[in-house]
């Protein structure tokens, strides 16, 4: 199984259906599979989910195992879960990524020009350094 | 068929009991439909930059100046930065980006439909059809010139204000790989 037998409760990050991108607490397993989950303080409902739906951050909350969602949520912000999940890195390659899908035309057009003008200094050093050497 | 139907049969007789089709009178249907301008996208607004899609200068992104009467949208380069003049433009042919750029209203009574109208080519009679034009006038009016810059002197500064906008407007749009126009937010 994934997760271990002795089910560390980990916060995990939600990546196909419904709450996609979302993140939640595992707080049972059901089988092999699937997972109970729940995310109280992020809307996503407590729900069981298969595995291969979700990907698990290291965010630990100490939780007993089939704990009620109130307590989920007590847990979940005393652990300031979000907040370490926005300093993770693949938070941050989410957003990236979203970001870059809602980048209007002339957003596109400034990074190329930033990403063309960074390139051309890149290896006019290099072609400098291959010189000199 | 359709004749009928534009048609309306009118008789010329009136009180008689049963009409002589022979001297009824087939006049148009009555047409009382107005002809409104097409309806502005919500999203172009004056100072918008625009991507034309067709025509000489696709490709080119402009900046919206306000619509006309007949419908279509003036638009300009401006001139100096991507030799885009002042020019009428389908909505149709036309993707709004989301860049506006902020421009004092142009109240110029010329901007109208009629600056755009073609003169009229002069008739030649037998004998001077053979005979070549000897002095051509100049392709652009003095007067479409001066219009140009007068706009232009308005558009360009308040252009040059944002930053990286001018060499914007100077590029032209393209698909790149893995761009698809359903997928990328203008």
């Amino acid at each position: 199984a994934v997760v271990s037998t002795q089910s560390g409760h980990y916060g995990r990050d939600i990546r196909l259906g419904d709450y996609a991108g979302k993140l939640c607490v595992i707080v049972d397993l059901v089988d092999q599979k699937h997972l109970l989950v729940d995310g109280p303080t992020t809307g996503v409902p407590r729900t069981v989910v298969r595995i291969n739906q979700v990907s698990i951050t290291d965010i630990k909350i100490d939780i007993p195992r089939g704990c009620k969602s109130k307590k989920v949520r007590v847990e979940s912000e005393k652990a300031e879960v979000t907040s370490k999940f926005q300093n993770s890195g693949l938070f941050k390659k989410a957003e990236a990524k979203r970001s870059k899908a809602a980048m209007d035309d002339f957003g596109r057009f400034k990074a190329r020009v930033a990403k063309v003008s960074r390139n051309r200094k890149i290896r006019s050093t290099v072609r400098k350094l291959k010189k000199s050497s | 068929c359709k004749q009928q139907h534009d048609q309306a049969v009118v008789s010329t007789q009136s009180g008689h009991y049963g009409r002589d089709p022979t001297e009824d009178v087939k006049r148009p249907l009555t047409n009382r439909r107005k002809v409104k301008p097409t309806k502005l996208r919500s999203s172009i607004k004056p100072g918008t930059v625009l991507i034309l899609l067709a025509g000489a200068h696709r490709g080119k992104r402009v900046i919206f100046l306000k619509q006309l009467p007949s419908g279509l949208l003036l638009v300009t380069g401006p001139y100096k930065i991507n030799g885009v003049p002042l020019r009428r433009v389908d909505q149709a042919y036309v993707i709004a980006t989301s860049t506006v750029v902020e421009i004092p209203a142009i109240a110029n009574d010329k901007l109208t439909d009629a600056m755009f109208k073609r003169k009229a080519k002069p008739t030649k009679n037998e004998r001077e059809m053979f005979i070549e034009n000897t002095s051509e006038e100049p392709k652009i009016s003095a007067e479409r010139i001066a219009l140009q810059k007068e706009v232009d002197a308005v558009v360009v500064p308040a252009v040059k204000k944002v930053e990286m906008l001018p060499s914007y407007l100077r590029s032209k749009f393209t698909l790149t790989k893995g761009q698809f126009p359903h997928q990328l937010k203008f």
